[in-house]
């Protein structure tokens, strides 16, 4: 029992042990081991309290090797660039890969300090977030007001624009906000300095980068300028894999991802770090996706010089440089002016016929109908039919024909247009037809007054008697009359 | 100023060389005085429209004044400025205005277009061998005048 007891009492010392452990750890100054899970890190930055969690990286192992480097180096500035060596070798190169990966490190780690300020800040001054977007220009903001609760009191000119500098005073008067406890203000304030440093550390691994870049890529420096070589240089992982690209993959070497689901790439231009040379700035927008293509192609082609160590004076560079100002130019002029065209000598152009649908309808209407087709064609043999018998009057060919492999010749409502005497004789022989009238028509009419009339039906329909002729009528004028 | 962009001849050989030498083109020979106003509003169409029908057209204008073209002149019977005389590979073309003289047009033309018009019918005439084309120009923006024959 009393070892079970010793024991539990045991396991609870170890169990206070740990949790002691951890808070010294906590407290401690947390170095090393930068491979922490991030999700744990993750996890801890929401209820971390004390910045050195979340920033490790300016006391990591790598971070002072490199930076003491920058420094030997920025205070030696040798320019022994030895040409003989392959350009990996040379120690110095090695030194810029490491500074371009270092200075995307800490522009990660900065934004981690600008989280940690802000949800730091957010108790105080809210909406100050919003309004100042730039991690360096709020841990800047921060540090001068402080615990202030009259912004008017702060002078900001010489950090913001005015009318940011307006905006703020105007929400500051409206803000929920409270004044931070004594501890948690240090914290903030530290880590603004912290922010700050990063920042002047980035600054300067990248002015270095720079200054080196001249010796290390001449041609494409001369191009796009020596930060955005760096950059490039950095992203591609060297010199050699960037010559080793396509253009079209350098062209988009640090386009930011903006587009979330669902929304088309078509209306973003496929730009990376190109949109930020000279070059590209200065192009009017309209041209600026033909330009970036053009930059694109030629720094490729500078890569590729310089990873060969072919030109250390940078000439090609230079000359590539001015071949793209000129084309841009070029593009800019203006098209050339009208000049007043003479006309065509006449009867030069033959007349175009036109086809399409409407001149196919148009000459539907006179085509030959298929009753035609038939009627034209004979079979061998046999005589033909005709409309006044024995020969005379019109032959009706095929039509109607015993062993015509049709029973009845179609008849497709004809398009011809038949003028009003034609269509009323047409009409009148139809109702005389005999054939082709209706057995119900009767002649017979019942009138209210007279009871059962016998009335004449073509005159009910406007066709007169029958007999009647226009050239024996009574009625009728004369038809021609010439004057002697 | 019309005189800037269109020839003006003075001498015969000059207009013998110019009817020689114009192939394939109509050629519009205006005869009449630069500073008479009519004239100069006959000119400014002219001048107007000469690049418009450079491809099938030449211009030139004959200063009645000089001594040496009298000669055509009196060929002509030019009696009233400006006359425009038309040839055709150095074939005289005649124009049936409706007017009493076919030989010539009579004054100026009122739009550029009239004149236009003029020199494409003579053109289309020539091409197909013609001597006399109709003029395309409505009755009412043709010159009219009386002609005498001997004071008749």
């Amino acid at each position: 029992m009393a070892t079970l007891e010793d024991s539990f009492l045991a396991d609870l010392d170890e169990l206070s042990d740990n949790e002691a452990e951890m808070d010294e750890n906590d407290g401690d100054v947390g170095n090393e081991e930068e491979d922490v899970d991030m999700d744990m890190a993750d996890l801890e930055t929401l209820n971390y309290d004390d910045l050195d969690i979340v920033s490790k990286l300016q006391k990591s192992q790598r971070y002072i090797d490199i930076m003491q480097k920058v420094e030997e180096a920025l205070a030696k500035d040798s320019d022994g660039a030895e040409k003989g060596t392959v350009l990996e070798d040379d120690p110095e190169y090695k030194l810029i890969v490491d500074c371009n990966q270092l200075s995307v490190d800490i522009e990660n780690e900065i934004a981690i300090v600008h989280n940690f300020i802000r949800d730091k800040y957010k108790l105080k001054f809210q909406e100050l977030e919003s309004l100042v977007h730039h991690p360096i220009d709020y841990a800047r903001v921060v540090k001068k007001i402080g615990n202030e609760t009259d912004i008017t009191l702060v002078d900001l000119g010489d950090l913001l624009p005015s009318a940011i500098i307006m905006g703020i005073s105007v929400t500051s008067l409206t803000t929920k906000g409270s004044p931070l406890p004594e501890d948690v203000l240090q914290k903030v304030l530290g880590a603004c300095d912290r922010a700050l440093d990063l920042d002047s550390a980035r600054k300067k691994v990248l002015d270095f980068v720079e200054s080196k870049m001249g010796s290390i890529a001449p041609n494409l420096s001369a191009i796009v300028g020596s930060a955005v070589a760096a950059k490039l240089v950095g992203t591609a992982g060297g010199v050699s894999a960037l010559a080793k690209m396509p253009a079209c993959n350098v062209q988009v070497l640090g386009h930011k991802r903006k587009n979330l689901a669902g929304f088309s790439s078509t209306s973003q231009s496929r730009v990376g770090y190109l949109e930020q040379t000279e070059i590209l700035q200065s192009t009017p927008p309209g041209l600026r996706a033909r330009a970036s293509r053009l930059v694109a192609a030629k720094s490729t082609l500078a890569a590729r010089v310089d990873a060969t160590r072919g030109d250390m004076a940078g000439i090609n560079g230079r000359a590539l440089r001015e071949e793209i100002r000129k084309k841009i130019e070029k593009w800019q002029e203006p098209p050339p002016a009208r000049q007043p065209k003479p006309l065509p000598v006449p009867d030069s152009e033959p007349k175009k016929r036109r086809g399409g649908r409407r001149l196919r309808k148009m000459k539907e209407r006179y085509a030959v109908t298929d009753m035609r087709k038939m009627a034209n064609r004979m079979r061998f043999g046999t005589p033909e039919e005709s409309s006044l018998g024995a020969g005379l009057g019109e032959g009706y060919g095929m039509l109607g024909q015993a062993g015509s492999n049709r029973l009845r010749v179609s008849s497709v409502p004809s398009k011809l247009k038949l003028n009003a005497k034609v269509a009323k004789k047409l009409k009148e022989r139809q109702y005389t037809g005999g054939a082709t009238t209706s057995g119900l028509t009767s002649s017979l009419a019942f009138t209210p007054v007279q009871g059962i009339e016998l009335c004449n039906p073509q005159q009910a329909l406007g066709l007169g008697s029958g007999t009647q002729s226009t050239y024996f009528s009574e009625s009728g004028t004369f038809s021609k009359l010439k004057k002697i | 100023m019309s005189s800037l962009l269109l020839k003006t001849l003075t001498k015969k050989e000059e207009i013998d060389r110019i009817i020689r030498d114009t192939i394939d083109e109509v050629l519009v020979l205006r005869f009449g005085r630069c500073t008479d106003t009519v004239c100069l509003q006959h000119d400014d169409i002219l001048a107007k429209s000469v690049t418009d029908v450079s491809k099938f057209a030449k211009v030139a204008l004959v200063d009645v004044d000089s001594e040496d073209v009298q000669v055509y002149v009196k060929y002509f019977d030019i009696t009233w400025f400006p006359s425009t005389v038309f040839f055709f590979n150095a074939h005289h073309m005649k124009l049936d205005s409706g007017t009493a003289d076919h030989t010539k047009w009579v004054g100026a033309f009122h739009i550029k277009q009239d004149f236009i018009d003029v020199v494409e019918v003579i053109y289309r005439g020539a091409m197909k061998g013609k001597m006399i084309v109709q003029c395309p120009v409505p009755p009412e923006r043709i010159p009219k005048y009386n002609l005498l024959y001997k004071d008749v």
